[in-house]
């Protein structure tokens, strides 16, 4: 028996029974396409978040103020950062380049609009460490920052909200009834892990800390930024700035950090491992509806072999040998999960992608594992399903069979 | 001189079959005979005489609980299922009374099943199954589906796909008892043409003396023992006559 015999065999018996067929091989397709749906959606997921924290850049670091313990009190909002400490770490020989800033929130007015904000006071280095561009207008300089001047860069959605002209840049704007010149606005940049990138206001911290705030503490800042060379480790430089902040903190062994360091790189490395997870969960459970779909091929072929016991009783008395009928039996099983398995896998990739593209706007990642892994899982749950029905078939007794009505 | 190995070689064959409620019950005793290549044969024997037990044994279905049986010269007697099933396909064409055809594959198909699973070629499967629908009248019907013949044209397939594999017997268990008289007889004459003209070993299983009185020979089975073995008598009291004594 050649394999083009055995295929054409499996065939006509699969084709033979259509409805019975159909309704086996959909299990198989509804299963395969979960499968396949939830990769999807498990590395729409991953891709999402990393695409995020990769907007923030790996090679990025903030350290913030606070969580300080003064006599078992947890302060985590007070300002132990300096403008010095960020001079300081600027010296470490992997920093590429340093902010310090402080962010606020903020009633901005333009006309008779206002608006709630934030408001981050910080230098003009925070664009090369977020990645920021401007669309119109520039960004303020040293000069605005050591003459605390009433300069604004704000979001592009704060601009709409607040009703700005399309190019806004000269505009004044009111902060806490004080004036402040737009001298540009940000490009769009999405929403990030943290909150929606679009929606600040940026002016010079000297501005937010002496101006607006009228701080007698104006060195000090809530947050520093920096960006580290691309071939530094983040973890070491990460140390230094620890072992460097609690020196000039003054820090004894044993106390708590006045500070925290937030490394992106170790944050997107923790959220790739926790989406991994939820990929497995999600493949898991669509898993579930694929064991189903195999045990209905199984009942499927359970009840051909008694259906078809007088057909088997023919093949052995004509010379079919066990081996014959198991294969027979086993190729039928594999065929219809194979069948079920493309399908559902051509109509799990384009209803991913179609649903991504046109209705989320979204370019869901394709990966060809989903593709193996289908095809894979397809011939052994075929072989799974076919094994004990292919034997039950392959032992009956020729004489029985034939009398079987 | 070379002598032709004797087809069937039947030597005390006993079968016994277990019972479901317990204990057992022979149903063919110490049974032996000879089928000489070229032979037609009646296995004759009223329901429950043990003459389909006795024609599983003969078509390598079933194994004899003791005795040995050499087919074609070849011990069948301790053959493992798949042996079986290779001696059933190289030496036996069975023609079953109610045809046993796969009623889903065409007639072609249905010729060419043995060949299939003796590994033949397709090409030659082909070439044999045509000439052998030719040979039965119904090359024309090839791409038919069992169910759209008559039963006549039915055992005609199916003696259509015995006589494929070109084997060494055709065994023939109650072939016209799905058929009216007149096919019946079509049938049995198609048979008588074989031997005569082609020399093929026939044996037919049959209760009834009308058919058996085609053949040439005639084993008469009563009770699981042979009570006639001979040539074909004029009158059916010749082998009641045997089942009685055998009786007494």
């Amino acid at each position: 028996m050649t394999l083009g015999d055995i295929l054409k065999e499996s065939w006509l018996s699969v084709s033979g029974n259509k409805l019975r067929s159909f309704l086996t091989v959909l299990g198989i397709i509804i299963g395969v396409m979960a499968v396949v749906i939830m990769v999807a959606v498990g590395e729409t997921v991953q891709q999402s978040i990393t695409d995020q924290f990769s907007s923030l850049g790996t090679n990025t670091i903030v350290i913030r103020a606070g969580a300080a313990r003064r006599g078992g009190v947890r302060s985590g909002n007070r300002n132990t950062l300096t403008i010095s400490d960020a001079e300081q770490i600027q010296k470490l020989p992997d920093v590429m380049s340093i902010t310090p800033a402080q962010s606020s929130s903020a009633q901005v007015i333009y006309g008779n609009k206002n608006w709630s904000t934030l408001m981050l006071g910080t230098h003009p280095d925070y664009t090369a460490i977020q990645d920021i561009e401007v669309e119109h207008g520039a960004f303020f300089d040293m000069t605005a920052v050591k003459n605390a001047s009433t300069y604004a860069v704000i979001g592009p959605d704060t601009a709409r909200e607040l009703g700005l002209p399309d190019n806004p840049v000269g505009e004044i704007i009111r902060i806490q009834n004080m004036p402040f010149v737009i001298v540009g606005v940000m490009k769009a940049r999405g929403d990030s892990a943290f909150g929606s990138q679009d929606d600040m206001i940026i002016i010079p911290i000297t501005t937010l800390k002496k101006r607006l705030q009228g701080s007698p503490f104006p060195d000090s800042v809530s947050m520093i930024a920096l960006k580290i060379y691309l071939d530094a480790d983040n973890a070491v430089v990460t140390d230094q700035i620890a072992a460097l902040l609690r020196q000039r903190h003054r820090l004894k062994d044993g106390d708590e950090d006045d500070f925290q360091i937030t490394d992106m790189k170790q944050i997107m490395e923790t959220m790739d491992t926790v989406t991994g997870y939820l990929k497995l969960l999600l493949i898991a459970i669509a898993a579930v509806s694929l064991l189903v779909g195999s045990i209905g091929i199984m009942n499927m072929m359970l009840v051909s072999v008694v259906e078809r016991t007088r057909e088997i009783g023919i093949r052995k008395a004509v010379g079919a040998r066990e081996r014959v009928i198991i294969i027979q039996f086993l190729s039928e099983s594999v065929m219809i999960s194979f069948i079920g398995s493309m399908f559902g896998l051509v109509f799990g990739v384009g209803l991913s992608q179609g649903v991504g593209r046109f209705i989320l706007h979204y370019n869901v990642p394709f990966s060809i594992w989903p593709v193996i892994l289908s095809v894979s899982v397809a011939v052994i749950v075929g072989l799974a399903s076919g094994v004990m029905p292919a034997f039950r078939a392959a032992k009956l007794n020729p004489i029985d069979s034939l009398r079987y009505e | 001189m070379k002598t032709e190995l004797p087809i069937i070689n039947l030597k005390k064959i006993n079968k016994i079959f277990p019972l479901e409620i317990g204990g057992e019950q022979q149903v063919l005793f110490d049974i032996s005979f000879v089928v000489n290549a070229g032979e037609f044969v009646a296995i004759m024997g009223p329901s429950g005489s043990g003459k389909s037990t006795c024609m599983n044994i003969v078509g390598a279905l079933d194994s004899a609980t003791s005795g040995t049986y050499e087919l074609y010269g070849k011990d069948i007697t301790t053959m493992t299922p798949d042996e079986l099933a290779t001696v059933r396909n190289e030496y036996i064409g069975f023609v079953f009374q109610n045809f046993n055809l796969l009623p889903k594959r065409n007639i072609l198909d249905n010729v060419m099943l043995p060949l299939m699973y003796r590994g033949i070629s397709i090409d030659d499967r082909n070439r044999r199954a045509h000439e052998m629908l030719d040979l039965v009248g119904l090359e024309k019907f090839k791409s038919y589906l069992p169910p759209q013949l008559s039963g006549g044209m039915k055992q005609r397939v199916a003696i259509a796909r015995a006589l494929s594999g070109n084997p060494k017997l055709i065994l023939a268990d109650e072939p016209t008892g799905s058929l009216d008289s007149k096919m019946g007889n079509e049938i049995l004459r198609f048979f008588k043409k074989l031997n005569n003209d082609m020399g093929i070993t026939i044996v037919i299983i049959t209760h009834e003396f009308e058919i058996a009185q085609y053949a040439r020979r005639i084993i008469h089975i009563y009770d699981g023992r042979i009570t006639y073995d001979g040539p074909v008598p004029k009158n059916e009291n010749v082998l009641l006559k045997s089942q009685k004594e055998h009786k007494k």
